[in-house]
């Protein structure tokens, strides 16, 4: 078999499941708290893959443009710090299920951007995903309970 | 009202989430490896929330914090590494047309993680369940 395929169900099981976690650790720990220990987590394993796996290695950082700094670092501050931020408070007002799959929506953002900012056309099976997506943001917004 | 900030912060939660890989995708089109690029925006992230926790005087209430909320926290945190580690390295073993819409899975996941570990705290009803599916089933469709 593919080993491409459990390793996508290993990393959707994962990120499922992560939420749960950190709606138990927010009974005990500030939000802000538990975004600096993931993020730390996050980081120290990154660092140790490149050192491990990255061909290049730490050389790498030495001769990288200003604007790919400054890319990564505009992902990082939305990612990283508002999306985190956003996502893990809500689940102190919703339930982590409904707040996961809202905030799961965001490939439509990006299909939404790819049409009004760079002219692409969908096919008629996106056009239907988009309106099974709204429809599920529908019902869970509005008959959804906490 | 607190109903309605907690799926209006899961709503800007997904627009941040979904404009963030625009400006990754014009960084890596330097030829950065995505592991180095993954470093720098995870450090930029964790550098202005520490800055953040600093001057909210948010580092007073994080030292209150119990052990449990930290341990959780890390595990948390080491699921999230797995499920970030398993993505990069199924993209760059296998095809993104299969990738993609298996890793959009996980808010059902979330759903059966809820079910086993939140049942007391958190009621699950028969929308919330049919609304993830809907959504799950519509990110397949598009991506």
């Amino acid at each position: 078999m593919d080993l491409s395929i459990p390793l996508s169900i290993l990393c959707a099981m994962a990120w499922g499941i992560q939420a749960v976690f950190l709606k138990i650790a927010m009974r005990d720990i500030t939000l802000y708290g538990a975004i600096l220990i993931t993020l730390m987590i996050n980081w120290l394993i990154v660092i140790v893959l490149i050192a491990l796996a990255s061909e290049k290695g730490f050389s790498e950082f030495h001769h990288l443009p200003g604007s790919t700094y400054l890319f990564f670092m505009m992902a990082g501050v939305l990612n990283y710090f508002l999306g985190r931020r956003f996502y893990y408070s809500s689940f102190r007002f919703i339930g982590v299920a409904q707040a996961t799959a809202i905030s799961a929506t965001y490939p439509i953002l990006s299909v939404g951007f790819a049409i009004l900012c760079l002219t692409e056309k969908l096919a008629l099976r996106q056009y239907f995903g988009v309106v099974l997506t709204l429809a599920g943001v529908y019902l869970l917004i509005l008959k959804g309970k906490k | 009202m607190s109903r309605f900030r907690g799926q209006f912060e899961a709503i800007l939660a997904s627009l941040s989430f979904g404009t963030a890989p625009i400006f990754a995708k014009k960084g890596l089109l330097s030829g950065l490896h995505p592991l180095s690029g993954m470093a720098i925006a995870i450090l930029t992230g964790l550098l202005v929330n520490i800055i953040f926790v600093f001057f909210a005087g948010e580092w007073k209430k994080l030292l209150l914090s119990k052990r449990q909320g930290f341990l959780f926290s890390l595990i948390a945190g080491g699921c999230n590494t797995v499920a970030v580690v398993t993505y990069f390295w199924a993209m760059a073993i296998g095809k993104v047309a299969l990738v993609v819409p298996i890793t959009c899975i996980y808010p059902l996941f979330t759903v059966v993680a809820v079910l086993a570990f939140l049942r007391k705290s958190e009621t699950l009803d028969t929308w919330t369940v049919i609304g993830t599916i809907l959504i799950i089933v519509g990110i397949i469709l598009t991506v």
